[in-house]
């Protein structure tokens, strides 16, 4: 296959502007598969990301296109995850293509994915090609759209394709500007073998799936294969496309993307970003800006019951197979027992993981409030780094604590700054520009990591009416004043209920918590009184008082099957209990903790 | 189904139910259905019918019934004649004890001293009598149809009427009852001099008008509290025995049919919406009245629903039902309990093997769970049984949940 009749592209959207959607269309216009079965089984694979309507993991189909020019083309499409959490994957997908279309809804204009996504591709040297998206809304502004595109984002706003993926109009326009816009691969099929791993997944029969790119020489089964990164290699099984099942083929060559299947045992070793090279003739550099992804907040996850704590050990190990992104190491909790300190990108990740776990494993799990890693320099002159917050030094070894910092873009109409401000600073946002994009802005601040962790793209979600969008990434650690804040149940401290706050905010972060948790721990036979402290101070203190009465007054004319069925149902919420000392506490506690 | 369940006991209860209302309590998600002259005669046509199927059982002829009780709705609606049709035809197709307990529940506007005589002739020694409250003012928030001294004529007419063995139905917890006006109620029910009271906490129900509807003027929690200690105290003075969380007797007697549930021993069951217990299995008839008449009306019984309880179930039964009533139960049942914790329940589609070890610690939770209701004093031991306290009583939901 001549490299001139190759296009490897991506489609970068905001969430919500119809990214599925036209991916949809674009797989039934080239007759790939019908338009159902390719939401259904190939975009969104896996049962969250289609509940949650965005992609998480990364996706590759293979189209053929019979271009205007009475040409064949073969046209790869590498979808992207499509949240924040995600970005690094987002930056290698977007590597293996020479394009990316970028879908505008022409109702809600720019907004900072659109933004991220845009700087993401054009850091990649990508062609872009503007796509308007559902022009059929009433509230559609094409021409605006154009304009903001001319005035943001440095592109021709009147090159920009008018489409509705939704009713198909326009689409086979982005086909051809996909083959008449977006450059060919250019590559040398006889030069030292280069590929970038952009995906890969686990397969219990044949191990690893290495999603990759070519960019330089080519790979067939029985090549001897070495992946930069950690000097490992592996004997090439098998190769393929994607069209959209896996199909083996031939070999792939410069310019290709495909699939590798080299008995790689586990995703680490072909994590994202690596480069794969010939062992007898290694490229002479690997692709640039691979880095480990890294977790960048942290929980705990215990089981409720103790004894499922070596299937949760399996379950993680099986789940750290397919994500190497996620980190786990053992801890153990004097209220909670023996479990796990877990890493993970971002707090989507973290549910998702939550998730999997218990719906995939059946598992009952108890998740600790998300930490962000604390770097401590002690006065003995050590400097950790600290994720678990039960795990600080006491004041008096802590010569200086230090935060980790995100710089972020927030989009927004105008009326809504005065409320976005308001929210950065409760959040302690530090601004650092304005711009004006006619009835919009963008306002960069700064957050300390942990601020927005938690709840902060929902509050600034419901206070912008949904108009604000926001994107971040980490930037640096910086010096802040913070203390631990404790939890006690009846006198005893709980460790997994203890944070990490800015003393500022300890006074009324302990009020709000310890009201919080006054609502969700049910009464027990005992009084539980419920405190805040920093150390040995109390700062606040509520009380769930005794259970007064649980009686089913009446077993109705020897209806005993109805209240044995009332009983089993009340047995089912405990099954969400913790004992925590003689107190049962409820999961959802733990989580509390950085929502107040 | 029953064909093939024979009761392991000779011994049975029976439960007659009787749907009919003159108007449906405001508190009550009870299974009634308004009266009519048409849909009563089917009725009892039907439920001659569903005596005739039951006694035909293979098993019928060796079963003993040793009481029988007449529920509802409201079974006093019942006409004399009508009651005694129903008794005649059970007793044509079972044995009924000759010392048999044969109660009906009545609610003070439907019964007279005539007709109480007329059901004392055919064979009926004990009257429940839903009072509810003497609180006029209460009663009309209920959608009761008497009033106090309704409620007072008609216990003297049982009295006059002959029958022995009169039971007092309260309700506290109610909106609108302060602690004065309980306790007036308690007193004055108290110097009737009844055999027996039961006394039930409002639960709003979610069948009910108030549950669904929500109702206002609901008292604290340390109001109702205070009114299950009132009664319990002042019937305790009075020589009352507090045998069940909601039921008081004068020694003697103590409600025979009653203590079957409680003892999880086994019961027929005829009318709509009834429920048995024979075997390994709890059953429930066809609720709605028509469709239950329709079944029987085709030859056929009107079971609805029934589930064969395995081992554990039935042993946790046992436990929180015999744990409702001041005997307790055999400290070696909660022995048995806390042998069987642990392990996948039954049909739990987790596939980890539970090893010995992890089926021991499992235990540990409901030992602590015991030993802390043990330490409130909610949990007494008594010989080599096990009983809950007065206090125990009044949370015993809570250990009963963890004893399932």
């Amino acid at each position: 296959m001549t490299l001139s009749r190759i296009r490897n592209f991506s489609i970068v959207a905001h969430i919500d502007h119809g990214k599925s959607t036209l991916a949809d269309r674009l797989l039934a216009l080239t007759g790939t598969m019908d338009a159902k079965k390719a939401v259904d089984q190939v975009l969104d694979s896996m049962d969250l990301e289609r509940e949650r309507g965005i992609t998480i993991k990364a996706h590759t189909v293979r189209l053929l296109y019979q271009g205007r020019d009475g040409h064949e083309y073969t046209l790869n499409l590498i979808d992207t995850p499509g949240h924040v959490d995600f970005s690094y994957e987002v930056s290698r997908a977007l590597a293996a293509c020479e394009g990316a279309v970028l879908i505008i809804d022409a109702a809600q204009g720019i907004e900072a994915q659109t933004l991220a996504n845009f700087y993401l591709a054009s850091d990649a040297n990508l062609t872009i090609v503007p796509v308007i998206n559902k022009i059929d809304l009433p509230a559609a502004d094409v021409e605006g759209t154009r304009e903001a595109i001319t005035a943001t984002l440095d592109l021709d706003g009147s090159e920009a394709l008018a489409i509705s993926a939704k009713h198909g109009t326009g689409v086979p326009e982005v086909l051809e500007a996909i083959v008449t816009r977006i450059p060919a691969p250019a590559g040398d099929p006889d030069a030292p073998l280069k590929a970038l791993v952009f995906d890969s997944f686990y397969d219990s029969y044949q191990g690893v799936v290495v999603y990759v790119r070519l960019t330089d020489g080519h790979v067939r089964s029985g090549t001897r294969i070495l992946l930069m990164s950690n000097g490992r290699a592996y004997d090439v099984q098998q190769v393929g496309v994607f069209s959209p099942d896996m199909r083996p083929v031939e070999e792939l060559s410069a310019g290709q993307v495909g699939y590798i299947i080299a008995g790689i045992k586990r995703v680490a070793d072909a994590k994202v970003g690596e480069t794969i090279t010939e062992a007898a003739r290694p490229t002479a550099a690997p692709f640039p800006g691979y880095r480990d992804a890294k977790p960048m907040v942290f929980a705990g996850l215990y089981p409720i019951e103790d004894t499922d704590y070596e299937a949760l050990r399996d379950a993680l190990e099986k789940l750290r197979l397919n994500d190497p992104a996620f980190t786990y190491e053992p801890e153990t909790s004097l209220a909670l027992g023996y479990g796990f300190r877990c890493g993970f990108l971002g707090l989507l990740h973290m549910e998702i993981v939550q998730e999997r776990l218990e719906r995939e494993f059946d598992l009952s799990l108890i998740i600790t409030a998300p930490s962000v890693r604390y770097r401590i320099q002690t006065t003995a002159g050590e400097v950790l780094d600290i994720e678990n917050p039960s795990k600080l030094p006491t004041p008096d070894r802590i010569a200086e604590m230090e935060e980790p910092y995100v710089t972020s873009s927030v989009f927004v109409p105008t009326e809504f700054m005065t409320v976005i401000y308001k929210l950065a600073q409760e959040k302690r946002g530090e601004h650092k520009a304005l711009e004006y994009h006619g009835k919009r802005v963008h306002i960069r601040f700064d957050f300390p990591l942990a601020e927005i962790v938690v709840d902060f793209y929902d509050k600034l979600k419901s206070i912008s009416k949904g108009y604000a969008s926001f994107d971040y990434e980490f930037a640096d650690f910086r010096a802040s004043d913070l203390v631990k804040l404790d939890i006690l149940l009846n006198g005893e401290p709980v460790d997994a209920l203890s944070i990490i706050v800015h003393r500022d905010k300890a006074y009324e972060k302990g009020k709000a918590l310890v009201e919080k948790l006054r609502a969700v721990i049910p009464r027990q036979l005992f009084e539980v009184a419920i405190q805040a402290a920093i150390g040995s101070r109390v700062i606040a203190r509520e009380t769930v008082k005794a259970m007064g009465k649980n009686v089913t007054a009446k077993c109705y004319g020897g209806d005993i099957t109805r209240k044995r069925k009332l009983l089993e149902r009340q047995k089912e919420g405990k099954r969400r209990m913790k004992q925590v000392g003689r107190v049962e506490v409820p999961q959802e506690a733990f989580l509390l903790v950085l929502k107040s | 189904m029953l064909a093939d369940n024979p009761p392991a006991s000779d011994s049975l209860g029976f439960y007659i139910h009787v749907p009919f209302c003159a108007q449906r309590c405001h508190y009550c998600s009870f299974n009634t259905a308004p009266l009519d002259a048409t849909a009563m005669t089917r009725y009892l046509a039907a439920v001659g019918c569903e005596l005739d199927l039951l006694g035909a059982l293979a098993w019928a002829p060796r079963v003993r019934v040793e009481t029988v009780f007449f529920g509802g709705g409201t079974p006093s609606l019942l006409d004399p004649a009508a009651l005694a049709a129903i008794l005649a035809r059970l007793r044509r197709r079972f044995a009924v004890a000759p010392g048999a307990e044969i109660t009906v529940e009545g609610n003070p506007e439907s019964v007279t001293r005539e007709k109480l005589h007329a059901y004392r002739a055919a064979g009926v020694n004990r009257l429940s009598l839903g009072v509810q409250s003497l609180d006029d003012a209460i009663l009309r928030r209920l959608g009761r149809l008497h009033d106090g001294r309704g409620a007072r004529r008609a216990f003297e007419a049982a009295r006059d009427a002959g029958i022995a063995n009169v039971s007092v139905d309260l309700m506290y917890g109610l909106p609108g009852l302060d602690p004065e006006g309980w306790s007036r109620t308690v007193d004055a029910v108290l110097d009737w001099q009844p055999d027996h009271l039961s006394a039930y906490g409002l639960t709003l129900d979610a069948g009910s008008l108030w549950g669904a509807a929500g109702v206002a003027g609901l008292p604290p929690e340390e109001t109702v509290v205070a009114q299950y200690w009132r009664l319990a105290r002042a019937a305790a003075e009075r020589g009352f025995e507090h045998y069940e969380i909601s039921n008081y007797a004068r020694p003697g007697f103590r409600s025979r049919h009653n203590q079957i549930y409680w003892r999880a021993a086994e019961y027929l069951a005829a009318g709509p919406g009834a429920c048995g217990f024979v075997g390994r299995v709890r059953y429930a008839n066809v609720r709605a009245t028509p469709r239950y008449a329709v079944t029987l009306e085709e030859g056929r019984l009107p079971l609805d629903t029934f589930e064969e309880l395995t081992p554990r179930q039935r042993l946790a039964e046992r436990l929180i039902l015999g744990l409702r009533t001041a005997d307790g139960v055999p400290a070696a049942w909660l022995g048995a309990r806390l042998l069987c914790s642990g392990g996948p329940e039954p049909g739990s589609s987790r596939g980890w093997p539970a090893g010995g070890a992890a089926w021991l610690r499992d235990a540990e939770p409901l030992r602590r769970t015991i030993d802390a209701w043990r330490g409130e004093r909610l949990l007494a031991d008594a010989g080599d049984r096990v009983r809950l306290t007065e206090a125990g009583f009044l949370v015993s939901d809570a250990l009963f949940v963890e004893l399932l």
